[in-house]
């Protein structure tokens, strides 16, 4: 009797002990899917083809990050307002979705290090006389709403004291808006304003310049206490570098020079 | 499962700013209700008139503005004019859609409370010695807006949540945008929405009990 009390309870023990050492990269194993985040608003990072697949940067890099965890992937969109909600609410397990590692953002997420790079560029509507950086003083500028250009450009123009700000919904609408001469001009990491230019979507629009903002380094994300797969994930951007595949991928979707991950002068 | 934990200080320091939003939220439903209750009248006048233009205008727009989203409406007045060379800013854009939202309801508020005033009211006012309009404006409308004076409080309410929707169009001055915008900073989701749960919920309660203590005022016999 007393001895059958002990094993239960020893067998209790270890159950309990086994379950808190499971932590989300082990449930991602075990489950067999990894849940990525992606924002499929975002060419060319995240966008969907003819036939509605999601295609793009981030969506190869999920899928190699799942085949390096040995599951399966599964692409989750979520809007860029909606990111951190589906990881908090456990929709997803990782975030791979363009965001930007900003100190402010990481007291809520765990950030990797860097996986990609953007830099900035003035798109504007051709009537709006818009030639430069400079000449959006004072005109009517937008972004999408909750990007790091948007943060940085909303600044800009308080700081400039003259013109207004618009943040809108989605890359779709902001080059829409720009389309239609509602907007003057927009800043879009140039990756992003050089497709949606190249679609001919959106006539009467033009890449004129550089923004003088700091280069947009963007991390993978996931809940902020999971050290062991932000490990992972680490290593994994790392590996991602060192085999190549980052060079290969961005000749694939982007083209043209490959951004550099590192920051000089700095250990991270 | 939420695998989260809070920081309300976080949230607490941008409640002046979030609160600067709702005051702008106020104002456009406010607006928007004024202008919505001008068009509805004329709406419903148009439906009396017997003119079947005129009629029939009031009809379409009351059909397009009750069986459609609010976000389409909205979304239309700022893009879909857009197309057109229409200008509007997000402010004019979002009231203009509220208000044609406003209008269409209210329209149809009043007819039927219109309905629920029995003929005879208008024919005794006539047997008094009054004009046709005059028996309407001293009979039937005052009569008209005490019925629909409470549905209308709802829309005002309606009106209020509403305006929430005007992010789709680029509005960041409003409760709505600001918060989306300390969201976006921060990635606080969780705390900056609840705050802004709390406060529209706290404007809408306030606008009925407002209502209600005008109501009991002005329509006590």
């Amino acid at each position: 009797m007393k001895l059958s009390v002990l094993a239960l309870s020893l067998l209790a023990a270890t159950a309990l002990t086994s379950q808190a050492h499971a932590d989300k990269l082990d449930d991602i194993i075990a489950s067999g899917t990894l849940r990525c985040a992606v924002v499929l608003d975002f060419p060319p990072m995240g966008a969907r083809d003819e036939s509605n697949n999601a295609i793009g940067f981030d969506v190869d890099y999920c899928n190699d990050l799942a085949k390096a965890l040995g599951v399966t992937a599964e692409i989750v969109e979520t809007p860029f307002p909606e990111r951190i909600p589906a990881l908090m609410s456990g929709r997803v397990d990782v975030g791979v979705a363009s965001t930007s590692d900003t100190l402010e953002r990481a007291k809520t997420v765990g950030m990797t290090i860097p996986y990609f790079a953007f830099e900035m560029a003035v798109t504007a509507n051709e009537k709006s006389g818009v030639k430069s950086f400079e000449d959006m003083k004072g005109k009517v500028v937008g972004a999408t709403a909750g990007t790091y250009e948007a943060i940085a450009l909303e600044e800009q123009v308080k700081a400039w004291g003259a013109g207004e700000f618009r943040p809108y919904q989605t890359q779709a609408d902001v080059f829409l808006a720009l389309s239609q001469g509602q907007l003057d001009a927009t800043v879009s990491t140039s990756t992003v304003a050089q497709a949606n230019v190249k679609t001919g979507k959106f006539p009467g629009i033009a890449v004129v310049g550089k923004a003088p903002f700091d280069i947009d380094y963007v991390s993978l994300f996931t809940n902020r206490e999971e050290y062991g797969f932000i490990n992972f994930l680490n290593l994994f951007v790392n590996q991602q570098v060192r085999t190549g595949r980052y060079a290969e991928l961005y000749g694939k979707w982007v083209g043209g020079e490959v951004p550099d991950l590192s920051v000089n002068g700095v250990y991270r | 499962m939420l695998n989260y934990t809070f920081h309300w200080n976080q949230a607490f320091k941008a409640l002046p700013q979030m609160l600067d939003g709702a005051v702008v939220t106020l104002q456009i439903a406010l607006l928007s209700m004024v202008l919505g209750l001008a068009i509805a009248l004329a709406l419903t006048a148009f439906r009396l008139s017997g003119n079947r233009i005129l009629s029939g205008f009031a009809t379409s727009w009351v059909e397009v503005a009750r069986n459609t989203p609010a976000l389409f409406q909205i979304y239309m007045a700022h893009f879909g004019l857009g197309n057109f060379g229409i200008h509007l800013s997000p402010y004019t854009a979002l009231l203009i859609g509220i208000a044609f939202n406003n209008a269409g309801y209210l329209a149809e508020n009043f007819r039927g409370a219109l309905k629920a005033i029995p003929d005879t009211q208008a024919r005794a006012g006539r047997s008094l010695g009054m004009t046709p309009i005059q028996a309407f404006r001293l009979i039937v409308l005052p009569q008209m807006l005490r019925v629909a004076f409470l549905p209308a409080t709802n829309q005002m309410v309606w009106a209020i949540l509403m305006t929430s929707l005007g992010v789709t169009v680029g509005m960041n001055t409003d409760l709505a945008g600001i918060t989306q915008e300390l969201n976006a900073r921060s990635f606080r989701t969780f705390e900056f929405f609840a705050l802004a749960a709390v406060i529209y919920y706290i404007i809408a309660k306030l606008v009925t009990l407002a209502a209600r203590l005008v109501a009991a005022r002005m329509f006590k016999y």
